[in-house]
């Protein structure tokens, strides 16, 4: 039942995630589009196609952010930590089912809203969509994965019950602000995600290989940081 | 069975009740052949540890007074030499009624009775002074 | 089960230049009621949480139910055979009564659903109610419930009365002597020295993280007395340097000790100086604490 509490414990923040992504991205192309019969032009549609992603994406990674807050240190704030490690489980399960519940969390909030957001697109008459749509989630996901570790992570090692969150929102911001710096554009995530670096501006669509690369490379990444968190659990006296 | 341990005295739980039990079956009201009650229903009546409960009963079973019968609990089962001691406390009662209404009549209050009956038990000599 | 129900070996936590606990050599036996007394930051709350695996320890080792605390796979062997309420009762706010129930209940092989219905009829718990919209006395008898509901070799309980109005605390120690009498082993800390004067087979006094005294109740209501003394002249200076003694206190031709053990002694010694008058007493678990507490505190440690 361990996964029943883990869901009971996101269920709220995940909900509204879902309903205010889909809805937002959902009515953004609905509002750039619904008469668009008059601009049948493709990169009209991939151009909207792309603003949404971005849309989306900022509010995934932030939804994930906060998703992926609580954990043990959280119930130490609270009081409930030596109830919970009272039971007869060990902290790297109690860690795993987390991990998992928001691996399937983050995981609906990128394919439901998206793929309402590809279809509204595709409702107004617009070329094939779903190469540009793969490639679209493929960003998601190979930049995502280092914001759900990170989030993870600060869950694990910064205590407060306001502090962690606004660490994480923090670091947001961070990349946000800095995807222009030369320096660090090539290793931002959240660069990554937008895509910026294969986009056409011309025709609005993502080209090139697709980035398995760099992905992988974020994988690894996100493999590290999710150890690191492990093993601030597993020292800490409760 | 209407019982109740005093915390406060300095003797251990589980020779108050063994007294309690012996003063029952003294003065009647437990009878050769009663069941007690269960250690588990006894220790949550009297609010204490069923351990007590066990070492009091196993006390009194080897002073003969009670018999523990595996499965079925523990009865009260007068052997002859218990019986005997029985008798004897019960004469020893009306010898020691008769000195405290010699103490009462000169004027002592039953603690002050109280008091000098401790302090003798703790002074007495175990063997008889020589007169 | 053969063995001590807990035993641990110079147990000893330090964060930094405190120690919190030093040296802990506590031996609680099975089937037995073990009461744990000692001030707040006498090392209670840290010891037990070392035992259970929540605080790693400095230094030294502990077993539970026969398996290593600071063994990971043991650990989780022994939580499943105990039962434990912390001293802070907190539970899952965002869980019904009914599902905290029902999410307990899964962890535990020897969880009594006759006893969980009884409990919560006894306790008046309601079952739909959130657990964050509980009061206080309800949350401690949620707690309560989640541990006792069951019948497991261990109980651990920090406080358990904390909360409780005085049926509730007549309920809980009944239900403890049940326990008991099905064979679990108790070790349960608290500040309500009656409550443990009532039920504990054993005691176990802790301070400054070290034990005082490991006695039974039952040595402790025999050995444990107030000796007030009477001189015809000046007590100042007499002295009753025995094992055991706690406290003496004079005034004047007056003086007072409070000793554990070795009572025949004093006496003897007291008629020896010319005491004019003797009396004794049971000395109660609550001052034998006090007593051995407070001088502790005043001696260099």
């Amino acid at each position: 039942m361990l996964w029943y509490k883990a869901w009971l414990e996101t269920r709220a923040r995940f909900l509204i995630s879902l309903c205010g992504m889909t809805s937002l991205g959902t009515w953004y192309a609905y509002n750039e589009l619904h008469d668009a019969s008059k601009f049948a032009r493709a990169e009209w549609y991939f151009r909207v196609l792309h603003t949404g992603h971005t849309l989306l994406a900022t509010m995934w990674v932030a939804a994930v952010l906060i998703l992926m807050m609580g954990g043990l240190l959280r119930e130490r704030d609270l009081g409930t930590a030596p109830f919970t490690l009272a039971l007869p489980v060990s902290r790297g399960r109690l860690m795993r089912t987390r991990i998992l519940v928001g691996i399937l969390e983050s995981s609906a909030l990128a394919i439901v809203p998206w793929t309402a957001l590809f279809v509204t697109v595709n409702r107004f008459g617009s070329p094939p969509v779903i190469p540009q749509a793969l490639f679209h989630l493929l960003l998601l996901a190979g930049g995502g994965v280092v914001f759900f570790a990170t989030a993870f992570l600060v869950s694990s090692s910064v205590e407060g019950e306001y502090t962690a969150p606004a660490v994480s929102i923090g670091l947001l911001f961070v990349c946000v602000f800095a995807s222009d710096d030369r320096a660090f554009r090539d290793y931002n995530p959240f660069n990554f995600i937008l895509g910026t670096e294969y986009l056409d501006r011309a025709s609005q669509l993502l080209i090139g290989p697709a980035p398995w690369a760099h992905v992988f490379a974020n994988i690894l990444v996100s493999a590290l940081l999710t150890a690191l968190a492990i093993q601030s659990i597993q020292k800490k006296d409760f | 069975m209407l019982l109740k341990l005093n915390p406060n005295s300095g003797e251990p739980l589980y020779l108050q009740l063994m007294q309690l039990i012996r003063h029952a079956a003294e003065s009647g009201v437990l009878r050769d052949g009663d069941q007690l009650p269960s250690i588990r229903a006894l220790a949550e009546e009297l609010v204490v540890s069923p351990n007590t409960v066990v070492k009091a009963y196993t006390e009194l079973e080897h002073e003969g007074l009670i018999e523990l019968r595996q499965g079925a609990g523990a009865f009260v089962s007068l052997g002859r030499r218990a019986r005997a001691v029985l008798d004897h406390i019960e004469t020893a009662k009306l010898r020691a009624g008769e000195f405290i209404f010699e103490l009462r009549a000169e004027g002592l209050r039953d603690d002050e009775i109280r008091r000098v009956f401790d302090a003798a038990l703790m002074g007495a000599p175990h063997e008889a002074r020589k007169r | 089960m053969t063995g001590p129900a807990i035993q641990t070996k110079d147990l000893c936590k330090s964060y930094g230049r405190v120690d919190a606990v030093r040296e802990m050599n506590l031996s609680v036996g099975a089937h037995r009621i073990t009461g744990f007394l000692g001030r707040n930051g006498a090392g209670k709350s840290t010891t037990i949480k070392m035992l259970l695996g929540m605080i790693r320890p400095t230094s030294g080792e502990g077993r539970v139910l026969n398996c290593r605390i600071g063994n990971p796979s043991e650990s989780i062997h022994l939580r499943r055979h105990t039962a434990f309420v912390a001293e802070d009762k907190r539970l899952y706010p965002y869980m019904s009564v009914a599902e905290i129930i029902r999410f307990t209940s899964s962890f535990y092989p020897d969880w009594r659903t006759g006893a969980q219905e009884s409990l919560l009829r006894k306790f008046e718990l309601p079952p739909a109610r959130r657990v964050g919209s509980l009061s206080k006395g309800m949350r401690t008898k949620l707690a309560l419930l989640l541990a006792l509901a069951r019948q497991p070799d261990l109980l651990i309980l920090d406080e358990p009365s904390e909360g409780l109005d005085p049926t509730g605390v007549e309920q809980l120690l009944e239900i403890l002597v049940a326990h008991c009498s099905e064979g679990t082993s108790i070790f349960f800390s608290s500040h309500q020295i009656e409550e443990v004067e009532r039920i504990a087979d054993q005691v176990c006094i802790v301070e400054h993280g070290r034990v005082l005294l490991d006695a039974s109740m039952d040595d402790i209501r025999q050995y444990s007395r107030q000796i007030e003394l009477g001189f015809p002249f000046d007590a100042a200076g007499l002295n009753f340097d025995f094992a055991g003694v706690r406290r003496v206190r004079t005034a004047g031709r007056q003086m007072t000790l409070l000793t554990s053990g070795n009572a025949d002694e004093i006496i003897d010694r007291a008629r020896g100086y010319g005491a004019s008058s003797i009396e004794t007493s049971p000395l109660r678990l609550r001052q034998l604490f006090l007593s051995m507490v407070q001088e502790n505190s005043d001696a260099l440690v």
